[in-house]
């Protein structure tokens, strides 16, 4: 159980970390991003370039060779890189949409991601790369050895989540993110700039999708084109458990389903079921989402049982 | 001669093929309270929205201050000493009341912090309801009560000049009255104000200057003392109920001496 509850914590931690970037996107624009995942794959793609100090083929020059970078300048320049992508995005993209509807702009965010995933076949091929690990070893945990990668990942979503939260309560500019997706046209109308905030949410979500792609890394060992993405999805429906406007309920929402996996993973293995992680996830979501229509009703229903028996007994 | 505080010139907008205003052109001196008034379609809001700068002009010049403000954005607008009071209120539904006051004073607050509290108190002093209500969601305050938090928010920025669209759309008589009571309390303030109303009599009884449009163009400016119920009637094409509804507000504006900039005469 021990066991389930490390591994399920340490996938967790990577999940929320997406989620998170889906739930500051979504809170300040109204707009659920698919192209994050893809995003956090580019970025990592640049610090495995700059850490391993490979050999691109670029146009007009004979292999030319990156110098090896440490992993610290690596993962900056990808996290860096990736808000960028997003804050590009934002200002190419998003701002000539104007005052479309966000579903609009969803499906422009998985024109991103297409471009994106197309964009590293082309450059890097279909084979896995490898980007070495900043740290090895780490504690045991319930016989569990957990690497100073995933700590940070599960320390770093539970920081975030409700460091998050409080800016967004506490400051002007927070403020004025919350308000930006109630009500984009009043925002502007009390002097708040609505250019600014669109493009720190569109970057701070890209950057987010980085930090997780990063420190999941070192975990599953290679990289890939579409390798984030597949965690993104993950990401997504833990935003969604969480209410897709909760940043400690992304969080919440990604231990969860990191938790469900690996008790699937722990307890129905034997089935050899196909996708088992992703059945899991639908399941998960299914009784949250049934759970949030059907208990209200079953808590007004026992409410309102107690007065009705006093009224026959009356 | 003073500059006016706000110069409207020749000015032409719409959207995509459709051109809604033909030229529109007024001016607002410094401390008057000048309202637009016209039937549905008439260009009123459209005009507001110009001014407010989330409506681009085609041709023409908005000058605030005696400078050129056309082509700014609304929030560098606001940061010049606009505020405003938008049609529907829209105030933040999900936030509290002195989180919405919070955000009113975005640009005072980044202009100088120690001016946000005795703008918060002066808020709270002018309305009440809004300190006893200051940790409820805006979202589940009555429409009257929303409207003194949509002129609280734009009152907590000490601007020059409040563009207040349509305060009235939407409230009970009982809310129009309260709100009536607040606009009035702003006008003492001494703040220009420009006013688009639906509801002429309720406006007529706000304003020194009438502003009357008709197809996107201003067909008739002039002080309310002067506008008698024939001329809105021609220009309006108002029924004779709201005509004589108008008629009595006016009589009612007409009755003591109008004397430009000042409030005295209006109730508190």
């Amino acid at each position: 159980m021990g066991q389930v509850l490390v591994l399920g914590l340490i996938s967790g931690g990577i999940y929320a970390l997406f989620a998170l970037g889906v739930v500051m996107v979504h809170r300040g624009t109204g707009v659920l991003t698919f192209a994050n995942g893809e995003v956090g794959t580019a970025g990592l793609f640049l610090a495995a370039l700059l850490v391993d100090g490979w050999t691109i083929p670029v146009p007009f020059i004979d292999n030319p060779t990156l110098p090896a970078l440490p992993w610290a300048l690596g993962a900056l320049a990808a996290v860096a890189f990736a808000a960028l992508l997003g804050c590009l995005f934002e200002v190419l993209v998003v701002r000539r949409m104007g005052v479309s509807d966000p579903v609009a702009v969803a499906v422009a965010t998985v024109g991103l991601a297409l471009f994106l995933l197309a964009s590293e076949l082309q450059i890097f091929g279909e084979s896995p790369k490898e980007l070495a690990a900043p740290v090895t070893g780490g504690p045991t945990i319930f016989g569990v050895i957990v690497t100073p990668t995933q700590i940070a990942g599960l320390l770093l979503a539970i920081a975030l989540g409700f460091g998050l939260q409080a800016v967004l309560r506490r400051t002007d500019f927070g403020l004025g993110i919350l308000a930006a997706a109630q009500d984009p046209a009043a925002v502007r109308l009390v002097g708040v700039p609505l250019s600014r905030i669109s493009l720190t949410i569109w970057g701070a979500g890209a950057a987010l999708a980085a930090i997780a792609a990063l420190l999941v890394e070192p975990t599953v060992g290679i990289l890939y084109p579409g390798y984030a993405s597949e965690l993104y999805v993950v990401g997504l429906a833990a935003a969604v458990i969480g209410g897709l406007n909760s940043l400690p309920g992304a969080v919440v929402g990604g231990c969860v389903l990191g938790i469900a996996q690996s008790a699937a993973t722990r307890y129905l293995s034997d089935l050899h079921l196909p996708g088992l992680h992703f059945v899991v996830v639908l399941v998960v979501l299914l009784v949250v989402m049934l759970g949030r229509q059907l208990l209200p009703e079953l808590i007004k229903r026992m409410d309102t049982a107690p007065s009705r028996a006093a009224e026959v007994s009356a | 001669m003073t500059t006016p505080l706000l110069e409207v010139r020749d000015i032409t907008a719409g959207f995509g093929a459709t051109t809604v205003l033909h030229g529109v052109s007024f001016d607002v001196p410094q401390g008057s309270i000048a309202g637009i008034f016209g039937l549905n379609g008439a260009g009123k809001s459209v005009t507001m929205k110009v001014l407010g700068g989330s409506v681009p002009a085609r041709s023409g010049s908005v000058h605030f201050r005696g400078q050129d403000i056309t082509k700014l954005s609304p929030e560098k607008r606001v940061a010049m000493g606009m505020g405003h009071v938008p049609q529907g209120r829209q105030v933040f539904p999900g936030l509290t009341v002195e989180e919405n006051l919070r955000l009113g004073a975005y640009t005072l607050r980044r202009k100088d912090k120690k001016r946000y509290g005795p703008a918060l108190n002066g808020v709270f002093d002018r309305f009440p309801i809004l300190a006893q209500r200051r940790g409820q969601l805006a979202g589940t305050m009555s429409g009257g009560q929303q409207a003194s938090l949509a002129v609280g928010r734009a009152l907590i920025n000490e601007p020059d000049l409040i563009l207040v669209d349509e305060p009235s759309a939407g409230l009970s008589p009982v809310a129009t009255l309260e709100l009536d009571e607040v606009l009035q309390a702003v006008a003492h303030t001494g703040v220009t104000m420009v006013l688009v109303e639906q509801n002429i009599a309720f406006g007529l009884s706000l304003v020194d200057t009438a502003h009357l449009m008709q197809t996107g163009t201003v067909v008739h400016s002039g002080p309310v003392g002067e506008l008698d119920d024939q001329t809105l009637a021609t220009h309006l094409g108002i029924g004779r109920v709201l005509q004589a509804a108008a008629g009595s507000a006016l009589a009612a504006r007409q009755a003591p001496p109008v004397k430009k900039g000042s409030r005295a005469r209006r109730p508190a």
